[in-house]
């Protein structure tokens, strides 16, 4: 539940409230190469997505939820 | 049955309505205001209408199309009858009953008629609004072959309300979308976070969503600057839900929010009804799509052209299920038709090889309530990037929790009519064993914390610390995702509990001269084995009270006015992590001054305090042990055995009984039970140097108290929290220990406040530590009779906790 | 075998349905009216409920709509699908059709072989869906 900070990526997994916006934010500013991963996310808070808009990380693995994927502008599978 | 046949039955219907049509036109004209008639001259042609559309006879159902709309308007008063329009109705008529003998001898209608049919409509729909051309949507689209213009379609439309540049400025791809859409924008306020909104989780719930899209509202200011909790969002979209589901949705955010109909988009606005075929709203955008030339595609494009048929039809209806219980409070048949809608659409996908969502099938049986199916569908929702499921492969979509449905037990289970679920028969003892492992693995990795913390304090390696922890959060969650899976094959329909009943209400009720019907709901919901098997004895009981106090003799009940037959209805029902069983009846309820007489009668209760009590509190009595209301103590209940055996063992499974009863009218119990039996959250507190644990749901608050704060009277002790009373009480003195209560050193003392009943007791302890997961062991052997334990814990540093039940201690 | 429930006021169209509808492979039986529909379901065998029902909206004694809520809270039946036909194509049509608690609302008159997936797909029959999509896909 909520983000895992990894060595190589932040894992964002099932619910990620809005509490964890702030923290992500400054975690992918210290990144040389930001990187999330959203395979296990199922919902996202609007201020994470703002967060990952803001800052545009590479996106590690799958995006499941279609919208999402279209929000974040990724590729279609 | 062929063609001909249905050709014959066609001809015979048109020839019955025609002629009783005829006859109705007549009486009209002598009384233009007969209501009855007209509607009956109404229904005559509009069945006729319909017969024609299933034939595809253009010719004759433009005449006869144009005759229903000059009706409709005659029949609901907006225009007047005259002999103009009985004229050309008779015409119109006329020529229908031609038409039917052409199809007679030749099966159809030739291509010559068009014109005339095409003259006749234009004439009758000239009508309706005498002096002008109306353009009719309805309109069908005329036969290929006819010659003149459609005349249906006609001068354009009043000028539509002016469109507003973000709907220009929303993505060409989107304006195919049907006419019938909604486009939709939404710009939340930038302090809505602070409201507690969630923008995008509303964005994303929209009704019928087609697109979405999300962009800003200002440019993205510097990083170093950026504030993440200021809201920058803007969402836009079309939906194919009707404006006011989407004015519903977003009611709490009305002037963030703006909506423009597609249909008042120029183009969109004569649109043919090319979508009317078939009428499903979310069908139309897909229906350009799907005027793919066929003919000449090659065997396997045909194949894949219709697999993308089908995946899209039922997309489309897996959305409009979604509306449907998106709609305030669906009756229960509904959400059971849409339950059962969601169930064949999957099959179908399952059995076709398409896409689909591995969970999805197993996740659906659990589910009861609106809410739940509602994610549900929104989570398992069709989409080109599932995996395909196929029996063999357990694909790694995401890594989800595994759901071996393959070794679910009998009772009801994983049956889909299909036979594809392979069903593995397992002895019991390898599940109860697994099931032991998982448990001991959940308590085995509550130690590393615990090293981890070793780890920096001891040996001062704080980036070991720290790996350690990381890796305990990996191994939690797939110790979580294990216990669930176990979880879920231990779980078993409370109808293999509930299929003796049937038996025993019939052979009781016969046995005492009553008559009773059982009515059994919610046999699929399903509970944790132990749960089911711990309940048998006491719903049986229950159920045997009820037959033998609860329902009267059926003379009884006709002297009071009630049906001969009574009911006892059994409901179960799941809701988030517990299951709820109602047994209720329509008998004659338990009747307080009895209860109470007897109370005091066997010296459960003094007098005064049971004067006291009110009626809905002496009900309550009958939980007392040594309780027993019968006259006579029938060979089929009694035997010493009350509710207050009932409420120990339901609780002894962490569960709670609740009774409720109106006299004359009937009774109520409800029993709520865990989903799951093994692993509880603990606090875990100290006194007198020992540690306890006390479940977690049935802590209220922990609070410091200071000592001044405490109130002494006689023995007792209080002290006033949010504005209430709470008696306190020193677990060193429930437990027998022989310190005291310590205080910080701020003179407070640390108090767990606990829910007991309907009560709040405050406990004082020493301190407070942390919660935690474990496995509760009863107690056993030569323990078990020990009062003021629930059980017992293994901990992660090897040591045995004491899980307190405060229930029994006070 | 699947059992479906054909209502609707007009000869023709009833025996038009059941002819496309018996084609795809299922038991059917008709009711003229929303109230002799009502009858029909309450006398169903429990061990053979109806699996879905094809009804139209205009039908004078109790109409479709009417039909399909007194359905939805009859308790004691079983509870299918049903597919809501009608020439009506305004979209107030569908919404009411929903409201009422239909699951699926097609017009009058569908292309046969889509009314019959639309069946297909409610009833979960596979092969039934994949014949009548290839019907429309000609």
């Amino acid at each position: 539940m909520g983000i895992r900070y990894l060595k190589k990526h932040a894992a964002l997994e099932d619910i990620v409230t809005v509490e964890d916006a702030e923290t992500l934010l400054d975690w992918l500013k210290k990144q040389k190469k930001p990187a999330v991963n959203l395979g296990r996310c199922q919902h996202l808070h609007a201020a994470v997505l703002q967060v990952l808009l803001a800052v545009r990380p590479a996106i590690v693995g799958d995006v499941p939820d279609p919208w999402l994927r279209k929000a974040l502008g990724c590729p279609e599978a | 049955m062929n063609q001909t046949e249905l050709l014959d039955q066609f001809i015979l219907e048109a020839r019955d309505c025609l002629e009783q049509a005829g006859q109705r036109l007549l009486e009209v004209e002598k009384n233009p205001d007969d209501k009855e008639r007209l509607n009956d001259l109404f229904r005559m042609v509009h069945t006729l209408k319909g017969n024609c559309g299933l034939f595809e006879f253009k010719a004759l159902e433009t005449v006869v199309h144009a005759g229903e709309d000059l009706l409709d308007r005659v029949r609901n008063g907006t225009l007047g009858y005259n002999d103009v329009i009985a004229d050309a109705l008779l015409e119109a008529m006329d020529f229908t009953a031609q038409m039917v003998d052409e199809i007679e001898k030749t099966g159809q209608i030739a291509v010559e008629a068009a014109p005339r049919s095409q003259a006749l409509s234009s004439r009758l729909r000239a009508l309706l609004e005498p002096g002008a051309t109306v353009s009719t949507p309805r309109a069908p689209v005329s036969a290929p072959a006819a010659p003149l213009p459609e005349a249906a379609t006609a001068s354009p439309l009043p000028s539509p309300e002016p469109v507003p540049p973000w709907v220009d400025a929303l993505p060409p791809d989107w304006r195919s979308s049907p006419s019938t859409a909604v486009a939709w924008r939404y710009s939340p306020e930038p302090e809505c976070f602070f409201k507690g909104e969630d923008p995008w989780l509303l964005a994303r719930q929209v009704p019928g969503l087609l697109h979405l899209k999300s962009g800003t509202q200002a440019p993205w200011a510097d990083l170093s600057t950026l504030d993440c909790y200021r809201c920058n969002l803007a969402f836009a979209g079309i939906s194919s839900a009707p404006v006011a589901y989407l004015h519903e949705h977003f009611r709490y955010v009305p002037e963030q929010v703006e909506f423009f109909e597609l249909s008042n988009l120029p183009d969109k606005a004569a649109a043919t009804s090319m979508q009317a075929t078939v009428g499903s709203p979310a069908n139309a955008a897909m229906s350009s799509a799907e005027v793919a030339d066929t003919a000449t595609a090659s065997p396997d494009e045909r194949a894949q052209a219709v697999r993308e048929l089908i995946f899209l039809r039922t997309l489309q209806i897996w959305e409009d299920q979604l509306i449907i219980l998106g709609r305030p409070s669906p009756q229960p048949g509904v959400i059971q038709a849409c339950r059962l809608a969601f169930k064949n659409l999957l099959h179908t996908l399952q059995e076709l090889e398409l896409p689909v969502s591995l969970q999805a099938q197993s996740s659906l049986a659990a589910i009861n309530s609106v809410g739940a199916l509602v994610s549900w569908a929104q989570t398992h929702r069709p989409s080109l990037d599932h995996p395909v499921a196929s029996a063999d492969t357990v694909s790694a979509a995401g890594g989800g929790p595994l759901t071996p449905d393959n070794s679910r037990r009998g009772g009801g289970g994983a049956d889909d009519g299909a036979g594809h679920n392979k069903v593995l028969k397992v002895g019991q003892e390898k599940i109860d064993r697994l099931m032991d492992l998982i448990g001991e693995m959940v308590v085995a990795k509550n130690a590393l914390p615990y090293l981890a913390q070793r780890a920096e304090s001891v040996f001062q390696q704080r980036e070991l610390a720290r790996e350690i922890k990381a890796q305990y959060a990996v191994i939690n969650r797939i110790a979580e995702d294990m216990q669930h899976a176990i979880m879920q094959v231990r779980m078993m329909p409370v109808g293999t509990v509930f299929q003796r009943f049937g038996r025993l209400v019939r052979d009781i009720s016969k046995k005492l001269g009553k008559d009773v019907q059982l009515v059994v709901e919610g046999e699929d919901t399903e509970a944790d084995k132990n749960v089911i098997e711990a309940l048998a004895d006491p719903l049986i009981h229950i159920l045997r009270n009820s037959l033998d106090h609860g329902i009267e003799l059926p003379e009884v009940r006709r002297a009071a006015g009630k049906p001969e037959q009574g009911t006892i209805k059994v409901v179960a029902h799941q809701e988030s992590d517990r299951v709820f069983i109602e047994i209720s009846d329509d008998g004659a309820g338990v009747n307080p001054t009895r209860v109470r007489d007897k109370a005091v009668e066997r010296g459960l209760i003094p007098a005064d305090k049971a004067a006291t009590l009110s009626d809905a509190e002496a009900v309550q009595l009958i939980f007392l042990p040594g309780f027993s209301t019968a006259e006579s103590i029938s060979d089929l209940s009694g035997r010493g055995v009350g509710m207050d055996v009932v409420r120990t063992a339901v609780e002894r499974i962490n569960g709670h009984v609740d009774l409720q009863s109106t006299q004359g009218k009937g009774t109520r119990i409800r029993l709520s039970l865990p989903l799951s039996m093994a692993v509880t959250n603990v606090m875990i507190i100290e006194a007198g140097n020992r540690r306890f644990g006390v479940p977690m749901d049935l802590i209220v608050e922990t609070v410091r108290v200071h000592a001044d704060d405490i109130h002494h009277f006689k023995q007792a002790r209080t002290t006033v929290l949010r504005g209430r009373i709470v008696p306190l009480r020193a677990l060193h003195d429930l437990l027998a220990l022989d310190e005291s209560p310590l205080t910080n050193e701020d003179g407070e003392h640390a108090v767990l406040v606990v829910r007991l009943g309907s009560e709040n007791v405050g406990l004082l302890v020493d301190h407070f530590h942390g919660a935690t997961d474990i496995i509760l062991k009863p107690l056993e052997g030569v323990l078990s009779g020990l009062t003021g334990f629930a059980g017992t814990a293994l901990m992660g540093d090897g040591g045995v906790l004491m899980i307190l039940n405060p229930k029994e201690l006070v | 075998m699947s059992r479906i429930l054909v209502v609707d006021d007009a000869a023709t169209v009833r025996m038009y349905h059941r002819k496309i509808l018996g084609d795809a492979g299922w038991q059917t039986e008709e009711a003229i009216n929303g109230l002799e529909a009502l009858e029909k379901v309450h006398n169903q065998p429990a061990d053979q409920p109806f699996d879905l029902f094809v009804v139209d909206i205009n039908m004078p004694k109790m109409d479709g709509y009417a039909f399909v809520r007194e359905l939805r809270r009859y308790t004691a039946a079983h509870q299918a699908p049903v597919m809501m036909v009608s020439t009506e194509a305004q979209r107030q049509d569908t919404f009411a059709a929903w409201e009422a608690g239909a699951n699926c609302y097609l017009v009058k008159p569908a292309r046969p072989q889509e009314l019959v997936l639309a069946a297909s797909l409610l009833l979960g029959d596979a092969q039934a869906a994949v014949k009548a999509a290839e019907g429309v896909k000609q």
